[in-house]
C-alpha cells in the first residue's frame, strides 16, 4: 500500500530518530531530509504538516494520496504504514 | 463473500480501533477496514451492531464484537492464547536510563529481557540538550549521546527493545501477564521503569497551538525560532537549562516562573550571565494565563504579575514549557498497582510494588530523586534483586510485598 515515505528531521531531534528506528523495524526505506542541512526545505515540512515540529513524515500511498503524521506517534503511524 | 472474511468498522480517531488493527496486523489476519466517518458506512455499522454506536465493531459472517478487550479479540480470533503468548524471564517497562541499565545487568548474566517503549529509547534524557550531572563525563554530554550509548550497551549483552505499549498487568502466578499493543505477553517478573513527562500548563491556547507554537521539546523544536522571540515557562532545573539552549537560535526570551526559581546555584549562575547579556529576562512571581494566538499562530502569552496582580503581556512568536514532571502510571492504574498519592508506585525494600514479581525503578517509583545518576542506580539495584527473585531467593518479599506508605 506504501509507495514511498519521506521523513523531515532535524540533527538533535530524539523523536526523528525513532521514526527511524520504526520504519526500520518494519521494513520500510524511507527518504530523510534533514532541515538542518536543507533549511530551504523547512517551508515544505510546515506547508505539509501545519506544525513547526519534527519529525514530519509524509507517507504517499500507491493510490497517491498522503497522510502526514506529526511526531513519533505510534498509534498513527502503524496503521498509516500498515 | 468469504465466510471467515472480516469487516472492521473503526475511525482514525479512535484508540480502541488502532489497538484492534495493530493485533490484527500482528497476527497477519486479513480484513476489510472501513471508516465510519462516513455516513453510508457508519449507518452500515449501526445496522451490524444492533444500533449500538461504539466502535471498534469487528464483523464476520454472522458473528460481530464490539469494542472486544485485547484478551477477547484474540480468542475470537482462535489465537492460541495461552500457548501463543510469547514468554520472558523479564519484561522492562520503559527504555529509559533506568530500564536500559536493569536490561544490561540482566542479559549481561544471560537473563531473557525484553524492553517495553512507547516514546524515545533514553526516555526523558534523549531530548536533553545536555546532561551535565553524569559522572564521567567532565564537560557533560549531550543527552541524545547518552540515550544512544545505553542503548546500544544493553543491546550488546542481548536485550530487545520493542516499540509499543503495555497497557495492563495481570498477576497469574508464576506468570505476569502483559497486556500490550503487540499482543499479550507472559513475564516471571516485570519492571516498571516508565519514569515521568513533561506536565502541561492547563492554560486556554496549550492545546490549540501545540506543535504551531507551544512545544515541550526544545532540541526538536528550537531551531523553528531562528530569530524570533520565545516565551518559556518554568523555573526549575529544566525551565532554565532548556530556557539557555534557545538562546542559540532565539533573538529574546522571556522566562515566566510562577514563584521563585528552583533551578540548581550552577543554571542560576548562567542564567544570570544570560540576563546580563539581554538574552534573557526572567519574570519570577508571574503565572502563565493564556497562550492567545491570531491567522494560526501564536502572538503572546498573557500572564498575572503575582506581586502587583497586574495582567502583564510578552509578545511571542512561540512558548517551550517545563512545567514540572508527571508520573506516566496510566497502566499501572489498570493494574491495581498501588501509587501514593501524587501517582508514583510505592515500593518496599525490595524495589518490588504491591504485585508481586512487579518490580519499579527510576522515576517511577515514589521517592526517587529525578536524577539520571541514581535512575541508573536503580535499575542496577532491581536487576539484582529481580535476579534474585527468579531463583527464588526472595522468598522474604512474599512477606513484606505490601507497599510502604509514603
Amino acid at each position: 500500500m506504501v509507495k514511498n515515505i519521506t521523513i523531515f528531521t532535524r540533527n538533535t531531534c530524539a523523536y526523528c530518530g525513532m521514526v527511524k528506528k520504526y520504519l526500520g523495524v518494519k521494513g520500510h526505506t524511507y527518504e530523510e531530509v534533514n532541515i538542518d542541512q536543507h533549511p530551504e526545505r523547512q517551508a515544505e515540512a510546515f506547508k505539509l504538516s501545519g506544525a513547526m515540529t519534527v519529525p514530519v513524515t509524509v507517507i504517499t500511498k500507491h493510490d497517491d494520496s498522503m497522510e502526514v503524521v506529526i511526531g513519533y506517534n505510534l498509534a498513527k503511524l502503524a496503521p498509516a504504514v500498515a | 463473500m468469504d465466510k471467515q472474511a472480516i469487516t472492521l468498522y473503526g475511525a482514525d480517531w479512535c484508540a480502541d480501533c488502532h489497538r484492534v488493527r495493530e493485533i490484527l496486523d500482528a497476527h497477519h489476519i486479513a480484513y476489510t477496514y472501513e471508516d465510519t466517518d462516513q455516513p453510508e458506512v457508519h449507518a452500515r455499522m449501526l445496522q451490524a451492531a444492533d444500533g449500538k454506536d461504539e466502535i471498534p465493531v469487528l464483523v464476520r459472517g454472522s458473528e460481530m464484537r464490539q469494542n472486544p478487550s485485547s484478551v477477547e479479540l484474540m480468542e475470537w480470533l482462535g489465537l492460541a492464547h495461552e500457548a501463543g503468548a510469547p514468554k520472558h524471564d523479564v519484561v522492562v517497562v520503559g527504555g529509559g536510563p533506568a530500564g536500559l541499565t536493569a536490561a544490561m545487568y540482566m542479559t549481561r548474566e544471560d537473563v531473557d529481557t525484553l524492553i517495553f517503549e512507547r516514546g524515545v529509547v533514553g526516555g526523558l534524557i534523549a531530548t536533553t540538550d545536555i546532561v551535565d550531572n553524569y559522572p564521567g563525563f567532565p564537560d557533560g554530554i549531550p543527552g541524545l549521546t547518552l540515550a544512544d550509548n545505553m542503548r546500544k550497551q544493553a543491546e550488546r549483552f542481548g536485550a530487545q527493545i520493542e516499540l509499543g505499549e503495555v497497557t495492563k498487568i495481570v498477576d497469574e502466578g508464576e506468570y505476569r501477564r502483559l497486556e500490550t499493543t503487540s499482543g499479550d505477553i507472559l513475564a516471571r517478573a516485570v519492571l516498571v521503569a516508565t519514569g515521568s513527562g513533561y506536565k502541561k500548563i492547563g492554560a486556554p491556547g496549550e492545546e490549540e497551538y501545540y506543535a504551531r507554537g507551544v512545544h515541550y521539546c526544545a532540541t526538536c523544536d528550537g531551531a523553528f525560532y531562528k530569530g524570533k522571540r520565545l516565551v518559556v515557562v518554568g523555573g526549575g532545573n529544566s525551565g532554565v537549562q532548556e530556557a539557555l539552549f534557545l538562546t542559540r537560535f532565539a533573538t529574546h526570551i522571556d522566562l515566566l516562573v510562577r514563584s521563585d526559581l528552583r533551578a540548581s546555584e550552577v543554571l542560576r549562575h548562567k542564567l544570570e550571565q544570560a540576563t546580563q547579556e539581554g538574552k534573557i529576562t526572567a519574570h519570577l512571581h508571574t503565572t502563565t494565563d493564556e497562550i492567545v494566538g491570531e491567522n494560526n499562530a501564536v502572538v503572546k502569552v498573557v500572564g498575572t504579575d503575582k506581586t502587583t496582580n497586574k495582567k502583564v503581556e510578552f509578545p511571542t512568536d512561540g512558548v517551550f514549557v517545563f512545567v514540572g514532571l508527571q508520573p506516566n502510571n496510566d497502566f499501572l492504574k489498570a493494574s491495581n498497582i498501588a501509587l501514593d498519592a501524587v501517582g508514583f508506585v510505592t515500593t518496599d525494600d525490595h524495589l518490588q510494588t504491591s504485585m508481586k514479581g512487579v518490580f519499579a525503578a527510576g522515576d517511577i517509583r515514589s521517592g526517587a530523586t529525578m536524577q539520571v545518576a541514581t535512575a541508573t542506580g536503580e535499575g542496577a539495584t532491581a536487576a539484582l534483586t529481580i535476579r534474585e527473585f527468579l531463583e527464588g531467593k526472595l522468598e522474604l518479599a512474599d512477606d513484606i510485598h505490601a507497599p510502604k506508605q509514603s
